[in-house]
């Protein structure tokens, strides 16, 4: 059984550095066999834990965007109409034939019903990825990415699913889970999520990372990138953070940084740097000033 | 080991943070998955089973450190020597009052007569006895003829601000002016909005069934039954888009109301939590908008900022008519569409420049305007409270003092909000109004000098 130094372990493989939380909950996830629901900024890397997880474990990924009216038909399963009637047609003299045994037209639609469960059965039946990542042939990852964005009726639908793993359908019955997936809810917080949900799953909240870790984070993407530099970049983007911008950046951000800052080969960072590449770090018109001022302040 | 977990969950729940047997069961479980390797370890579990909100963390390493540690003697937990010379403070600051009475009763007589008081003044004076104002001294003296308006407004006093014992207080023990919310409170406002939504929901819903959704969209069912030969086998209608009102807040932080901002910010911060576009500004003598700060910040941690000062200079009076220029001047054309516009504050401006025009102009812009006080109706006339004036040129003004009625506010003006975006399907209920409202309003803004309203409410548009 995997141990939660070996979760970090991998994930350090699989170029995610994980600080301690963040292993045991991956960890008892595993064990206990519960959702995850990651909570943070945008662009701290909730998604990515669930995309280097799926590839560290070998789980296949499932992933499903939220968005204002998803509903079970883009969630769950759905009915393929299309192809319940191309088979109506193609059959049709077959059903002819099947049906011209029966004297009236009572007895035919008798017969007709009760060939019903034909056209509702896991033939016609569209997976979609809930159920798809239900069915899988081995266990897999199921990311439900940004929940916030969801409404109400969507996240009561989820309750079932994500606390026996399994799925109703009328015409079926309960079609349970045969692996049960890996599940990570991530959220923004844009809205409160209800506690019910709360409730069935583990509850992580990723901030930004501490100093260390972020250093170690722009080290392991970006090798190439000098020891100070980074040192000075992580620095600078903390007192950037807490300069109260409309958008603060984060650590995909300070990789964008990173990257713009390896490719123009700097040594070091100065006003004039990043007055230069200002624009991978904030992200809005007053934010700009700001930031550029700030670089003024500390560096000059 | 379980007995220790379900002792600590105690300690949690006494300290506000909700948990549920299951998730002790979870804990239960996480632990032995776990095992007790080391007390961060331990942490993290414990952490990640039963704390479900991000602004429960604090209080869950609070309760934990308490918990867990060796010492539990010390339960205030206060330094011991800061304690003593607040302490010192406290008699000093006694002292200090003491002495400035004795001197005060040796040099001063209590009634301090104005020199430059005319006959006239006095005969005043003596009028106050018959009227039936009980008001306090000071507002009297406003009152007096040819005060009103000139006299400067009294400051807030550094006196108590200054005062050894506040001082040492503030500093030991580290608290502020307003106490943060508890969990209580602000499980109790989630749950007041979130079910002011549903009903607000519904009715939306029923409103939507009434207007000409469900009719046939020809082209795209045509599109979407390509492949089945043009059959339409599938569907599609037409759907309303769907509008989420725009809602612009602006509330007053000032010392006057102090009492009332707190829950003021509650709601604010509800309110941004759940509705998609509202901006939020809070004001004193200037205008800052806080709206990012309410997305990213705990409501507790914004309390304190806006409690130090950091965002509006609190020593200062509020002053409404500058509030309302810039408000005018640096935010108005930005609005987009026509945002409902809702002031919280006592509307009480301290004798400076009403600017009541700068509230028109704001009002031309609002789809709606919505102005709510702390205060009770019959002292809005007291002292150098506006509302009577700024009143005029909103659409409504109500009282709210606690959430319920709060909570009942609100669900009004959304519906009123939605009622004004879909003109067609709520006419019926629109017609009932227009009979009713222009009484309603006469009787409404009534004075107590029995003075018609300065503004015509048929001219009015009805929202």
């Amino acid at each position: 059984m995997i141990t939660e130094q070996q979760v970090k372990e991998l994930l350090r493989n699989g170029g995610y550095i994980a600080d301690e939380t963040i292993a045991t909950a991956v960890f008892l996830a595993l064990r206990m066999e519960k959702p995850i629901l990651i909570e943070g900024p945008p662009g701290v890397g909730k998604t990515g834990l669930a995309k280097t997880l799926s590839t560290v474990l070998d789980f296949p990924l499932v992933r499903l965007q939220c968005y204002e009216g998803i509903d079970e038909g883009k969630a769950l399963y759905d009915w393929e109409y299309g192809k319940q009637l191309l088979y109506t047609q193609l059959l049709r003299t077959q059903l002819d034939s099947y049906l011209s045994e029966s004297t009236d037209l009572r007895a035919a639609v008798e017969r007709l019903s009760s060939e019903e469960s034909l056209f509702f059965s896991r033939n016609f039946l569209v997976q979609r990825p809930i159920l798809r990542s239900f069915l899988s042939t081995k266990r897999s990852l199921l990311l439900i990415d940004e929940i916030d964005r969801s409404g109400d009726e969507f996240e009561a639908l989820l309750l079932e699913c994500l606390s026996d793993f399994q799925v109703s359908v009328p015409e079926l019955g309960v079609i349970g889970a045969e692996h049960k997936p890996l599940a990570i809810l991530t959220s923004n917080g844009t809205r409160m999520i209800s506690d019910a949900l709360r409730r069935r799953c583990l509850y992580l909240y990723i901030g930004y990372p501490e100093f260390d870790r972020e250093v170690t984070i722009v080290r392991t993407k970006f090798p190439e990138l000098c020891e100070g530099l980074a040192r000075q970049m992580v620095e600078f983007l903390r007192q950037v953070r807490e300069l109260n911008l409309r958008k603060p950046p984060s650590v995909s951000e300070t990789l964008d940084w990173a990257q713009v800052l390896s490719i123009l080969h700097t040594k070091q960072l100065t006003p004039a740097v990043v007055a230069n590449t200002v624009g991978v770090i904030a992200k809005h018109q007053a934010d700009l000033k700001q930031v550029t001022d700030l670089a003024l302040q500390i560096m000059a | 080991m379980e007995r220790i977990i379900t002792r600590f969950v105690t300690a949690l729940r006494e300290r506000g943070v909700r948990v549920s047997p299951g998730e002790s069961l979870d804990a239960v479980q996480a632990l032995a998955f776990g095992g007790l390797s080391g007390r961060d370890s331990v942490r993290a579990l414990l952490k990640l089973t039963l704390v479900k909100n991000v602004n429960d963390m604090p209080a869950f390493d609070e309760v934990f450190d308490w918990f867990f540690s060796r010492s539990q003697c010390n339960p205030l937990d206060i330094d011991p020597g800061e304690f003593l010379s607040a302490m010192i403070h406290i008699v000093e600051g006694e002292q200090l009052k003491a002495e400035e009475y004795r001197t005060r009763e040796k040099d001063d007589p209590l009634l301090i007569v104005d020199e430059e008081a005319t006959a006239e003044d006095l005969e005043n004076l003596l009028g106050l006895e018959e009227s039936d104002d009980d008001g306090a001294g000071a507002e009297i003296m406003v009152q007096l003829d040819g005060f009103r308006g000139k006299m400067a407004a009294p400051e807030p006093s550094d006196y108590y601000l200054k005062s050894p014992p506040t001082v040492a207080f503030s500093q030991g023990a580290n608290k502020g002016r307003v106490v943060p919310f508890t969990p209580e409170e602000l499980a109790d406002m989630q749950e007041v909005v979130s079910r002011m939504l549903v009903r607000i929901r519904k009715d939306v819903q029923r409103m939507k069934e009434m207007e000409n959704r469900g009719k046939l969209h020809i082209i795209r069912t045509i599109q979407k039954n390509y492949r089945h030969g043009m059959v339409p086998f599938l569907l599609s209608l037409r759907r309303k888009r769907k509008e989420k009102p725009r809602l612009v807040v602006l509330c007053d932080v000032s010392y006057s109301v102090s009492h009332a901002t707190r829950f003021m910010l509650l709601l604010l911060h509800t309110l941004q939590n759940r509705l998609m576009h509202v901006r939020s500004f809070i004001f004193n003598k200037e205008l800052a908008e806080i709206t990012p700060m309410l997305r990213n910040m705990p409501v507790n941690c914004l309390l304190e900022t806006i409690d130090k000062g950091d965002i509006v200079n609190l020593d200062d009076n509020s002053d409404y008519g500058n509030v309302f220029k810039s408000f005018k001047e640096r935010h108005l054309e930005n609005m987009r569409g026509k945002p409902a516009i809702i002031i919280i504050g006592d509307g009480r401006n301290n004798y400076n420049e009403a600017n009541d025009w700068a509230l028109e102009a704001i009002r031309e812009k609002a789809g709606y305007l919505l102005w709510l006080t702390p205060e009770e109706r019959d002292i809005w006339q007291r002292g150098d409270c506006q509302l009577d004036l700024y009143g005029s040129y909103c659409d409504r003004v109500e009282t709210a003092r606690d959430v319920d009625e709060l909570s009942r506010l609100v669900e009004d003006l959304f519906h009123t909000l939605f009622d004004h975006n879909d003109t067609r399907a709520w006419q019926h209920r629109r017609q009932e109004r227009k009979v009713e409202e222009p009484q309603d309003y006469r009787t409404y803004y009534t004075r107590h000098s029995g003075a018609q309203p300065a503004f015509d409410p048929d001219v009015r548009r009805q929202w």
